[in-house]
């Protein structure tokens, strides 16, 4: 009797799939070839040069880079507590405030000119404390009293919680856009390979991956980072290893907190303008980028803000030109989200895949 | 207390004491007081542009010691956000109080679009202080907007203005942004082609979002078609964002900016920072010098009132549209036993007939449509980045002509 063959993977596929799964597949197909025609299309007509080009991918860089910084905040949190602290914008706002005051306060004492490291020190110091100690209080008023419930009342108490907290921006700094103080000695144009980068983008970017370098330092290398890591993988676990639970929620917040305020200070150097309702728009990209990377998981949630701030700044000029949609900046944030639809379509768990505890 | 309304759109006619009107008629009785609503941006960036038009309002009914046939004048200004959502949930809640006569404003064309048709449809007309989008009076606007009738100025002629101003400056290439409100679109739009027509070349036509922050991929675009000015007519976030990063784009850094008078603001200095110094806007031009003496008195009354001088450039519009809503309310309303009555399509009809009306911001005359102003234009710079300095004329200062 011959040996049956195994059945290959698509024939065992199609066997077993349903019309969802071939809807899904279809729109797979319509979107890489839309995608692929608005790129080649593009591409036969070209418009800009290297030097556009450049520019564009220093921007997506820049903003990408404080998409990341919020998103590490949503993530850090999700991961050890499932859920979505939407109060988080509104930290981040609060962080660009205090470092804007900070940085005002530096000018007028003239130390912005004499000694600008130590004027950013005292913004970084200013809007790490405001930021992080928000966070911190979120945490104790809006999140713990609802943390044995199963409920959406954590859910719904982040989210009243953002809006007290932005009105209460716009009650103490006023309803008008605020500009962020620019420092002289970051502004400019620096020339790299050939190409003029601003100095505020190259300092925001490396800033950020510093940021980021120290935050990935402290999850690895340090008790505290041991702790999250193990909260993060079991909460019932830790707590029989004898790892304070409610210490290591309250320090993930700080942390996360911790970053939305220096994502505050540059947001507010590259963009010098700041206002109150700020910390809604930039919390749904932060968090829409958390989920891009994989919600819980703090490598994703960099990698998801840089793509996201890459598809934004390059998006519209490598698919949406070859389309021929006229003014395509129009269309950008729809690209990106378009963008997260697709990769959660293609890859439901993020770029990198979520990591949860096993209980929250 | 009755109040009677129909369906603005639907005629049928109400009879109520000694009046009948094809859509309904307010009735008052002795003592109570007429009620006009007012709908413009109260909050936000652009503030200072609804707040200082609904300072010229209540300038205007304070002239007449707020009573209005024998009535006292109750005033109730809504936030109409500068947007559709905003200008429909701010008209929604004015058309809920069936005692509104009719509603000053609003200061935003996309307040119009939204809250127009809601306030119409309940029988309110609105008197535009500074809406001036087009679409709001063309002649062939939807059955929601005839109930607009405009104390401002159309922006075909803003835009006729602003091309007069490239022109003279020797600009052939000229590059746009809007922020797809519906007042930057079609001001935008009415811009290129009285600028093609008159043989210029618009070199890009560019949009954004009104919530974009990062308007740096979109200038890089911009700048790849070498214009010789960008004429962006958004309001005062984006400008704003518009100015300080546009020297950031090494093809843009040179060229000039020209915004309009949607960011006459201190706003937009506070916003905009030291960047905003040198920056260009075309827009309305109240120079006492044009609008004579009236204007002077009334710029002294806002002054003494409210403690500063106008934060915007619609203020004079604000009190010719409430004054006008009032001349209309007196040639329609009928007074029996102590009880006014007012026919409400009459009362529309009245204010769009408003004719000769020597308003402070000259004389007012309606044509067919509702366009009921005209304006002088002026390019002005800003000179000072201290929003406290500001004053139209001085910070910033008057260029052109």
């Amino acid at each position: 009797m011959a040996a049956r063959s195994a059945p290959s993977p698509f024939r065992d596929w199609t066997r077993r799939a349903t019309w969802v799964d071939w809807f899904l597949l279809g729109l797979r197909v319509l979107v890489v070839a839309v995608v692929g025609y608005g790129f080649v299309s593009g591409m036969a007509n070209p418009r800009y040069g290297q030097a556009e080009w450049f520019s564009f991918i220093v921007f997506g860089l820049s903003i990408g880079s404080i998409y990341a910084l919020i998103a590490l905040g949503y993530t850090m949190v999700y991961g050890i507590l499932r859920m979505v602290n939407f109060a988080h914008g509104d930290v981040f706002m609060f962080g660009s405030y205090s470092a804007c005051f900070a940085l005002i306060a530096s000018d007028r004492g003239g130390l912005l000119d004499a000694n600008p490291a130590l004027a950013i020190a005292i913004a970084v110091l200013a809007c790490v404390t405001v930021s992080g100690g928000i966070a911190v209080l979120a945490e104790r008023i809006a999140y713990r009293p609802f943390r044995k419930g199963r409920s959406l009342a954590p859910l719904i108490s982040t989210l009243g919680l953002s809006f007290a907290l932005a009105y209460s921006a716009r009650g103490m700094f006023g309803a008008q856009n605020k500009a962020f103080p620019s420092i002289p000695s970051i502004d400019g144009i620096v020339t790299i390979a050939g190409f003029a980068v601003p100095k505020v983008q190259l300092f925001v970017i490396l800033a950020a991956v510093a940021t980021m370098i120290v935050l990935t330092l402290i999850v690895m290398k340090t008790k505290i980072g041991t702790a999250m890591r193990a909260v993060s993988e079991d909460q019932d676990a830790a707590t029989l290893m004898g790892i304070n639970v409610n210490r290591v929620i309250v320090f993930t917040f700080a942390l996360g907190g911790a970053l939305a305020g220096i994502a505050g200070l540059l947001y507010g150097l590259v963009f010098a303008q700041i206002s109150f309702m700020m910390g809604f728009f930039l919390g749904v990209k932060g968090f829409g980028a958390a989920v891009l990377g994989g919600i819980g998981n703090i490598p994703g949630a960099m990698l998801g803000g840089l793509a996201l701030g890459m598809v934004e700044s390059l998006g519209p000029a490598l698919f949406l030109e070859g389309l021929g949609i006229e003014a395509p900046y129009q269309l950008r944030d729809a690209i990106a989200y378009t963008m997260l639809v697709m990769v959660l379509i293609f890859r439901p768990s993020g770029l990198l895949g979520e990591r949860l505890s096993k209980r929250a | 207390m009755l109040a009677t309304t129909a369906l603005a759109g639907v005629a049928h006619a109400v009879t109520v004491g000694p009046v009948t009107d094809d859509i309904g008629v307010i009735e008052i009785p002795e003592g109570d007081p007429i009620q006009i609503g007012g709908l413009m941006v109260l909050s936000g960036p652009d503030s200072s542009l609804g707040l200082d038009q609904s300072r010229g309002a209540e300038i205007a009914f304070a002239d007449r010691d707020e009573m209005l046939l024998d009535h006292p004048i109750q005033y109730l200004p809504e936030d109409g956000q500068c947007s559709v959502e905003g200008g429909q949930t701010g008209a929604t809640r004015l058309a809920a109080n069936t005692q509104i006569v009719a509603v000053v404003g609003p200061a935003c064309s996309s307040e119009a679009r939204g809250g127009g048709p809601v306030l119409w449809n309940a029988g309110m007309p609105m008197a535009i202080s500074s809406a001036t989008a087009p679409a709001l009076t063309a002649q062939d606007r939807p059955e929601g907007f005839q109930g607009l009738v405009r104390f401002v100025y159309n922006d075909l002629a803003a835009a006729a203005a602003a091309v007069e101003y490239v022109q003279s400056q020797g600009f052939a290439r000229v590059a746009t942004l809007h922020d797809g409100s519906l007042y930057a679109e079609q001001l935008v739009q009415s811009f290129q082609e009285q600028f093609k027509a008159a043989g210029g070349e618009v070199v890009a036509s560019e949009a954004i979002a009104p919530t974009d922050t990062d308007l740096r991929p979109v200038l890089t675009r911009i700048g790849t078609g070498a214009p010789q000015i960008l004429y962006a007519p958004i309001f005062v976030g984006a400008s704003a964002y518009l100015v300080r990063q546009a020297g950031e784009i090494r093809s843009m850094a040179d060229v000039p900016l020209l915004g309009s008078d949607a960011v006459l603001a201190p706003a937009f200095l506070d916003a905009a920072g030291d960047d905003a110094v040198g920056y260009r806007i075309i827009g309305i031009d109240n120079d006492p010098a044009v609008l004579g003496e009236r204007y002077v008195e009334f710029v002294q009354k806002y002054e003494d009132e409210f403690g500063e001088p106008p934060i915007a450039g619609f203020h004079a519009n604000g009190y010719d549209a409430a004054s006008a809503v009032m001349a209309a309310i007196e040639k329609v309303a009928v007074t029996e036993d102590g009880t006014t009555y007012i026919g409400r399509k009459a009362f529309r009809d009245a204010l769009m007939a408003t004719k000769d009306m020597p308003g402070v911001s000259g004389t007012v005359s309606c044509d067919p449509h509702g366009d009921c102003s005209a304006a002088a234009f002026a390019v002005f710079e800003f000179t000072d980045s201290d929003s406290s300095s500001f004053e139209v004329g001085v910070n910033p200062k008057k260029m052109w002509p």
